[in-house]
């Protein structure tokens, strides 16, 4: 058994909080797929009937807003591991 | 590196359980600010109107607007409440623009609250339109089962509510702060524009349409 130092275990809790927050991020392919969809797909909502364009970019905002939560619960991890296990 | 979050300025009455954060003081700033404007804009009407009374009319009709076809008949009647989340928001959004002021939602308490006061509304307003009997039973539908998730669900609603708008504002300003630390000059004028501006704008708007949503949903039950 190996005994570590106190100075070297908090290097290693330092650096898997970052590593842990820099994966955290990973997240944040999923809602840019899900809102690029949305955009697209109100994109040719519009073109298909452009007198409904008021309609269709306040159900595309609350969509992406809607699809935007997984990110933001990924990006809160990522701030808490940084800021309040990192430092 | 810097302690993040909101900083304790002073303490209430010298007391260490009442602390005041900077996010509270720009809070009440954006209040004063907002009574003024709407005094200013209503302290002399006119049949047609003019200059800021014309920019408070766009205001209600369009937040109008957004009521009516959601919740159809209480349009006049929850506009107090919509209206006052559209205006403290959308202006606690657009101060961040101002250099060196802290916007009050960048920090989860203020729009944890604002999330539980949208949580506590829709519950009221589900219960006075099917009656509490009816709203409870409500959530044991379509089967009985599914109670306990559909009041898990009903539990998440503020929290991602607020956590949305608290993660957009704190990623704009974490980011600006990184630029500004590698490239003071120029380049952060167009992410102020973009995080503060349109972001601010955008996120001011969703938080208001979800509030209508929650509350639209909690009466159709």
């Amino acid at each position: 058994m190996v005994e570590f130092s106190p100075e070297v275990i908090d290097t290693i809790i330092t650096a898997a909080a970052l590593l842990g927050a820099g994966f955290a991020m990973i997240a944040g392919i999923g809602p840019g797929i899900g809102q690029g969809y949305a955009a697209g797909k109100a994109v040719e909502s519009v073109a298909r009937q452009p007198e409904a364009r008021g309609n269709i970019i306040t159900t595309m905002l609350l969509g992406q807003a809607v699809a935007e939560s997984t990110g933001i619960y990924s990006l809160v991890i990522a701030i808490v591991l940084i800021f309040t296990i990192a430092v | 590196m810097m302690d993040p979050g909101p900083q304790v300025v002073t303490y209430l009455f010298g007391n260490e359980m009442l602390p005041i954060t900077d996010t509270l003081i720009w809070a009440w700033v954006v209040c004063i600010a907002l009574i003024i404007i709407a005094w200013a804009a209503t302290k002399n009407m006119q049949e047609v109107p003019t200059g800021l009374q014309n920019g408070a009319e766009f205001f209600v009709t369009a937040i109008l607007d957004q009521i009516e076809p959601m919740i159809p008949g209480h349009g006049r009647r929850l506009l107090p409440f919509i209206g006052t989340i559209f205006a403290f928001i959308g202006l606690s959004n657009l101060v961040g623009f101002i250099p060196a002021v802290q916007n009050p939602t960048a920090d989860l308490n203020t729009t944890l609250g604002l999330g539980l006061v949208v949580f506590l509304i829709s519950h009221y307003e589900g219960m006075k339109e099917n009656g509490v009997l009816g709203y409870i039973k409500g959530f044991a539908e379509p089967v009985f089962i599914l109670f306990p998730l559909n009041v898990v669900s009903e539990l998440a609603k503020p929290i991602s509510h607020s956590f949305r708008l608290f993660g957009n504002m704190v990623g704009g300003g974490i980011i600006i702060t990184l630029i500004y630390q590698a490239a003071p000059w120029v380049m952060p004028v167009p992410l102020h524009a973009w995080f503060d501006l349109f972001v601010g704008a955008v996120q001011a708007l969703i938080f208001g349409m979800i509030a209508i949503a929650y509350i639209a949903v909690a009466r159709d039950n």
